[in-house]
């Protein structure tokens, strides 16, 4: 079978100045742009007030004792057990919806500004470059590709024949929307906003496990808590430590 | 005026600060009024920069840096009761802080109120489970609180324990086998009788054999600390020298014992 011969398309050298340039600027520089209106629009960490925040501590007292039960002695820890079960049974409120609750809706606020900042300037450029450079074919990738790779290169030509190493404008917005972390990497230092891809990460990630979030049922988790404290089977670190320590020297 | 107060560069530093973090964050707040106290030079001016912290408290509750330098602006002004009243308010909405508890058990312990200075020492130790210094603190204050005690028993023989574990987590600490040396002389001279709520509680003293070999053990490693740090050996010049002689006094006087 004969080799085809290269494709060779005459291209203005002038794209590259007028479209491929424009492209990476504009991006570049709404990356820089988007990091900063978000340091801007960012709300300060809420103030937890006294009551939420004794909820939360006494919470993680309890998770505390439960976890380190093994550095009191036996009677010290029978008392704590008894006064923290009683209180965390005591401590019964029912959640607060978190529709109604002003602090909970702070946080959807934040959330939606993140997306509302990352969505309109993309939408814009999108739009911008799909007016201005439709249908151009701006470079030639230096590798060989497989065909497959043709719908997304040449996003905007409908060229059958054509190379899949040509590109056009639009592929090389993506190209630049997945590719310039690392500019702003570079230019931002590594916690930036400006990177979308960052942020869909994010997204993606489970959430961690949030236990003092809105929404969270405290009365559960105290009731849990307490359970769990009163199953708890005492041993102590100091049972027999002296043998312990005279057996560690012997054998060293 | 002691010479080493350099107030020039304290004052350089928490400006920056301030520039940095504004002076409407919390622990620069706590700075400042650290500052204002330093610069007082009479009780009236404390007694102003206490207001402060009131006025700032009543602004927001739960502003902790400054519920930490109010507690210590009342302990150094002498008003012990109200400085408790203030830690206890600190830990009842938020009892995971093992600064305060142990702060409150310092407090508590300078009272003589040692029972109370356990308990907070034994929160410190929930909190914080293998900081051996704190374990090498409690047994400190059980061997003290020992004389107003009735159920001694108990008492040394949890010191001993503690002082066991601070050792088993720290080889070489020289406060743990120090007290560990303390509390065997004392229960080798003077055996309390058994008594047997110290039973049930797994806390009865060791029997004598094993007492005497945990004594061997603390005299010889003294032994060796201070011998290796009056050398000046590698790796054994990082103790106190207080410490050092304080060892040393001890094994003094407990050959001395043995001899007569």
């Amino acid at each position: 079978m004969a080799q085809l011969p290269p494709q060779t398309i005459q291209r203005d050298p002038q794209l590259f100045y007028w479209i491929l340039f424009p492209i990476t600027v504009v991006m570049v520089l709404t990356g820089i742009l988007r990091h900063y209106a978000t340091v801007l629009m960012a709300s300060p960490p809420k103030k937890v007030d006294q009551p939420a925040l004794k909820e939360q501590r006494s919470l993680m007292h309890g998770v505390a004792v439960r976890s380190n039960f093994h550095a009191l002695t036996a009677p010290s820890f029978k008392a704590r057990r008894e006064f923290l079960t009683t209180a965390f049974d005591a401590a019964a409120t029912p959640p607060a919806n978190p529709m109604t609750d002003p602090g909970a809706m702070d946080g959807m606020m934040g959330m939606m500004k993140n997306n509302m900042a990352m969505m309109i300037p993309n939408t814009l450029i999108m739009s911008w470059i799909n007016t201005f450079f439709s249908g151009f074919v701006i470079l030639k990738l230096p590798f060989p590709i497989t065909i497959k790779f043709k719908s997304m290169l040449q996003a905007g030509v409908a060229t059958k024949e054509m190379d899949p190493r040509w590109m056009s404008s639009i592929s090389w917005y993506f190209l630049c929307y997945f590719g310039l972390q690392f500019v702003f990497n570079f230019l931002l230092g590594s916690d930036n906003a400006a990177s979308q891809m960052a942020q869909q990460m994010q997204g993606m990630a489970p959430q961690a496990p949030n236990m003092f979030g809105p929404g969270v049922d405290a009365n559960k988790q105290f009731q849990a808590e307490a359970e769990n404290l009163a199953v708890i089977k005492h041993y102590s670190v100091l049972d027999d430590v002296e043998q312990r320590l005279l057996e560690g020297i012997k054998t060293r | 005026m002691p010479s080493h107060r350099d107030e020039e560069s304290a004052h350089l530093c928490l400006g920056r600060l301030v520039n940095r973090f504004g002076d409407d964050n919390e622990r620069v707040m706590a700075l400042i009024g650290l500052m204002k106290e330093a610069d007082a030079t009479d009780d009236a001016t404390l007694e102003v920069v206490l207001k402060e912290y009131e006025a700032l408290l009543q602004e927001n509750p739960t502003n902790i840096p400054i519920v930490k330098r109010r507690v210590a602006l009342l302990r150094s002004i002498g008003r012990i009761p109200d400085a408790v009243t203030a830690l206890t308010g600190l830990l009842d909405f938020s009892p995971t802080d093992s600064e305060a508890w142990s702060e409150l058990s310092d407090i508590y312990f300078s009272q003589g109120l040692y029972s109370q200075a356990i308990f907070a020492l034994e929160e410190v130790l929930v909190l914080q489970p293998n900081a051996w210094n704190n374990r090498g603190a409690a047994p400190h204050v059980h061997q003290i609180g020992i004389g107003d005690q009735n159920d001694s028993a108990k008492q040394l023989a949890e010191a001993l324990k503690r002082f066991c574990r601070s050792i088993e987590l720290c080889d070489d600490y020289l406060r743990g086998y120090y007290g560990l040396k303390l509390t065997t002389t004392q229960l080798l001279n003077d055996p309390p009788k058994p008594s047997k709520q110290a039973e049930s509680d797994g806390l009865s003293p060791p029997n004598l054999s094993t007492l005497q070999k945990l004594d061997g053990l603390a005299t010889e490693k003294l032994g060796e600390i201070t011998r290796r740090f009056t050398a000046g050996e590698r790796g054994w010049r990082g103790f106190e020298e207080a410490e050092i002689v304080a060892a040393r006094e001890l094994l003094e006087k407990s050959s001395s014992t043995t001899v007569r």
